[in-house]
C-alpha cells in the first residue's frame, strides 16, 4: 500500500496537468493536447511505477480508444484526462494487463470523468459571476482571484483528490474484480472498446464532412486501410496528394466561372440556360 | 533599452506595446484560456485575464476606460484557441490603438470577436483536432506498439512545435495585419486552400475509423457440414464492414438526427450490451 503513495500521487498530480481547463505552464497545447492524451500519459505512469515498457503498452491500447476525443463548445465525449491517469493509474497498479487498462479508461473516462467534468462546468458560474463583478469594478486583482487562482485550486481538488484516492483504495478493488467478474460482463465491456472510437470518429465527421459527396474521401481513406492495408504515414502523403489535385481542381471552377462562386451555383443561376 | 521599443512604430509618435506587453497578451491567453470555463461563460474571463497587464500598464489613470476594457472582454466567447490566437492578436491591435487615443469604437473588438469566434471555431477545430493530433498520434502509437518510448516522445516534441507555432504565429499574423489579416484568411485562395486540407482531413478520418475501430461478430454459421465464424467470410469480402457500418451509424445519429454525444454514448453502450447478450459481438 504505502509503495503506492508516490506513484498515486504523480498520477493525481498529471491528471491536473494535463487538464484542459489546467493553467499550464505551455498552455492547452501542452496540457489537454500534449500529457493529457493517454500515449503520454502512459510514459509518465509508466515512469512512476518504474515499469515504462507496459506504462507505454497500456498508453497505446488506451490511446486507440481515445483517438477522436474531441471537446468543441465545451462539450466533450468523455473525460480523456480522468480516463488517461486513473484508468491507466488503476491498470499499473494492479495487474498491469493493457486490456484492463482499455477497461477502467472507458469506464473512469466516461462515467466518473464526465460526471466529474460536467460538474465543473456547471459550477463555475459562480465564479464567473464573481470575475466579472471585478471587471466591472476594474479590479485586475479580483479578475485574477476568481477567474486563475480560485478556479486552478478547485480543479487541482477535483482532480488530483479522486484519481490519488482511487488508486490508493481501488488497487484491492479492482483485483479482486477483475479475478471475479462474469465473462460476460469483461466481454461486453472489451467489446465496448472496440466501438467507442466511433463516437469520436462520428464527431470529428461531423466537423470535416460539409456535404454528403464528400464521404467518397472518407471511403477512400477506409479502402486503404482495409483493403490495401496502409498506416497512417503512408495515407498522410497520398491523401496530400489528392487534396493538391482537389486545390487545383476548386482554381478551374472558379476560373471557368468567374462570377459565381462555384459552377454549381452558376448552372442554377444563369437565366439564359433554357 | 532595446526591451522598451514598441513593436510598431507610430507616426503620431505615442508609444505602443512593446515586445513583452505582446507576449504577455498572447501567453496569458495561452495559458489561462480555459481556467474558469464554466458551460454559460467558456472562455470568456480567459480573454479579460490575458488583458490585466495590459490594463495595468496603459490604462494606469484612466479607471472607467479600465473598467470598459475590462467589461468588454469579459462578454461570452469561445472558439479554438490555438488557430483563434489570430482574434487574439486583430484585437490586440485594435485595443493598443483605442488605449491611445485612435478613433476605433470600443464596440469593435467585441463586433470583431463575436463574428469571427465561430468560423475560426470551425477551421480551428478541423485542423487541430480532426487532423493534426489524430495523425501525430496514430504515427507516435504506431512507433510506441512495442512499448517503445520513442512513441511517446515522438508525439510531445512534433505537437509541441507544431502547436506553439500554430497559436504564436496566428497571434503575430493577426496583430501585423490587424482586420485585413481576415481577408487573407477567408480569401478566396485560403478558402480553397482550407477546402484540400479538409479533404486531406477526411481521408484520415476514414483511415482512422477502419484502424482504430474495432468491431468483430462471434456468430457461427454453417460452412457445408461444419460451423465456422461468419466474421472469416466478412473479413474475406469487405475487411472492417462492421466498423464502417457502425462508424457510420454514429454520424447519422449525430449529423442527421442531431443528437448530443452523450446521448449517442448512451444508444450505442446499450446496443452493445443487448449485441453481447445475444451472442452477437
Amino acid at each position: 500500500m504505502s509503495g503506492l503513495i508516490f506513484p498515486a500521487f504523480i498520477c493525481g498530480l498529471f491528471c491536473y496537468l494535463g487538464a484542459i481547463e489546467c493553467a499550464n505552464p505551455l498552455g492547452t497545447t501542452g496540457s489537454f493536447y500534449c500529457l493529457g492524451r493517454p500515449l503520454v500519459a502512459g510514459l509518465i505512469v509508466g515512469l512512476a511505477f518504474g515499469d515504462v515498457t507496459q506504462g507505454i503498452l497500456c498508453g497505446v491500447a488506451v490511446q486507440a480508444v481515445f483517438i477522436a476525443n474531441l471537446s468543441t463548445g465545451g462539450a466533450t465525449n468523455s473525460e480523456i484526462t480522468y480516463a488517461s491517469y486513473g484508468g491507466i493509474g488503476l491498470a499499473m497498479a494492479a495487474t498491469k494487463d493493457p486490456a484492463l487498462a482499455v477497461t477502467l479508461a472507458v469506464l473512469v473516462g466516461n462515467t466518473f470523468g464526465l460526471v466529474f467534468y460536467n460538474l465543473r462546468m456547471a459550477g463555475y458560474s459562480v465564479f464567473n459571476n464573481k470575475a466579472l463583478e471585478a471587471a466591472q469594478a476594474g479590479s485586475t486583482k479580483g479578475v485574477t482571484l476568481w477567474h486563475l487562482v480560485i478556479p486552478q485550486i478547485c480543479t487541482f481538488l477535483l482532480r488530483f483528490v479522486p484519481v490519488f484516492v482511487a488508486i490508493i483504495a481501488g488497487e484491492g478493488v479492482v483485483n479482486s474484480i477483475a479475478e471475479n467478474a462474469p465473462e460476460i460482463v469483461t466481454h461486453t465491456i472489451g467489446v465496448l472498446g472496440g466501438i467507442l472510437p466511433a463516437l469520436g470518429i462520428g464527431m470529428l465527421m461531423n466537423i470535416v464532412v460539409k456535404e454528403k459527396i464528400q464521404l467518397v474521401f472518407f471511403f477512400l481513406g477506409f479502402a486503404l486501410f482495409a483493403f490495401a492495408g496502409l498506416g497512417t504515414i503512408p495515407v498522410v502523403f497520398i491523401a496530400a496528394t489528392v487534396a493538391y489535385i482537389y486545390f487545383l481542381a476548386t482554381g478551374k471552377a472558379a476560373a471557368a466561372a468567374p462570377a459565381a462562386t462555384s459552377s454549381e451555383n452558376a448552372v442554377y443561376e444563369d437565366p439564359d440556360l433554357f | 533599452m532595446s526591451n522598451n521599443e514598441p513593436v510598431i512604430k507610430r507616426k503620431d509618435g505615442k508609444i505602443g506595446m512593446n515586445k513583452h506587453d505582446l507576449n504577455m497578451l498572447w501567453y496569458r491567453w495561452q495559458v489561462g484560456w480555459f481556467s474558469s470555463s464554466s458551460y454559460e461563460k467558456l472562455e470568456s474571463h480567459g480573454f479579460a485575464w490575458s488583458y490585466c497587464d495590459f490594463a495595468d500598464k496603459f490604462y494606469k489613470d484612466d479607471p472607467e476606460g479600465k473598467k470598459r476594457l475590462l467589461l468588454r472582454h469579459s462578454q461570452f466567447y469561445n472558439t479554438e484557441p490555438q488557430v483563434g490566437a489570430i482574434i487574439n492578436g486583430i484585437v490586440a491591435s485594435m485595443e493598443e490603438g483605442i488605449a491611445l487615443g485612435d478613433p476605433i469604437p470600443e464596440e469593435m473588438p467585441t463586433s470583431v470577436k463575436t463574428a469571427l469566434m465561430g468560423p475560426l471555431a470551425g477551421i480551428g477545430d478541423s485542423i487541430i483536432q480532426g487532423i493534426f493530433v489524430p495523425t501525430l498520434l496514430s504515427i507516435g502509437m504506431s512507433l510506441a506498439a512495442n512499448g517503445s518510448v520513442a512513441g511517446p516522445i515522438f508525439y510531445i516534441v512534433t505537437w509541441l512545435i507544431c502547436g506553439l507555432a500554430i497559436s504564436y504565429g496566428m497571434f503575430r499574423y493577426g496583430y501585423k495585419l490587424g482586420l485585413s489579416s481576415i481577408d487573407t484568411l477567408v480569401g478566396e485562395t485560403s478558402m480553397r486552400i482550407m477546402d484540400a486540407i479538409n479533404v486531406l482531413g477526411i481521408i484520415v478520418v476514414g483511415t482512422l475509423a477502419a484502424s482504430m475501430v474495432a468491431v468483430s461478430t462471434i456468430v457461427q454459421i454453417p460452412y457445408g457440414t461444419e460451423m465456422g465464424p461468419l466474421q472469416d467470410t466478412l473479413d474475406g469480402v469487405f475487411p472492417c464492414l462492421l466498423a464502417l457500418i457502425v462508424t457510420l451509424v454514429t454520424w447519422w445519429m449525430l449529423n442527421k438526427k442531431q443528437w448530443s454525444a452523450m446521448k449517442v454514448l448512451l444508444v450505442l453502450v446499450i446496443a452493445v450490451i443487448i449485441c453481447c447478450v445475444i451472442g452477437f459481438l
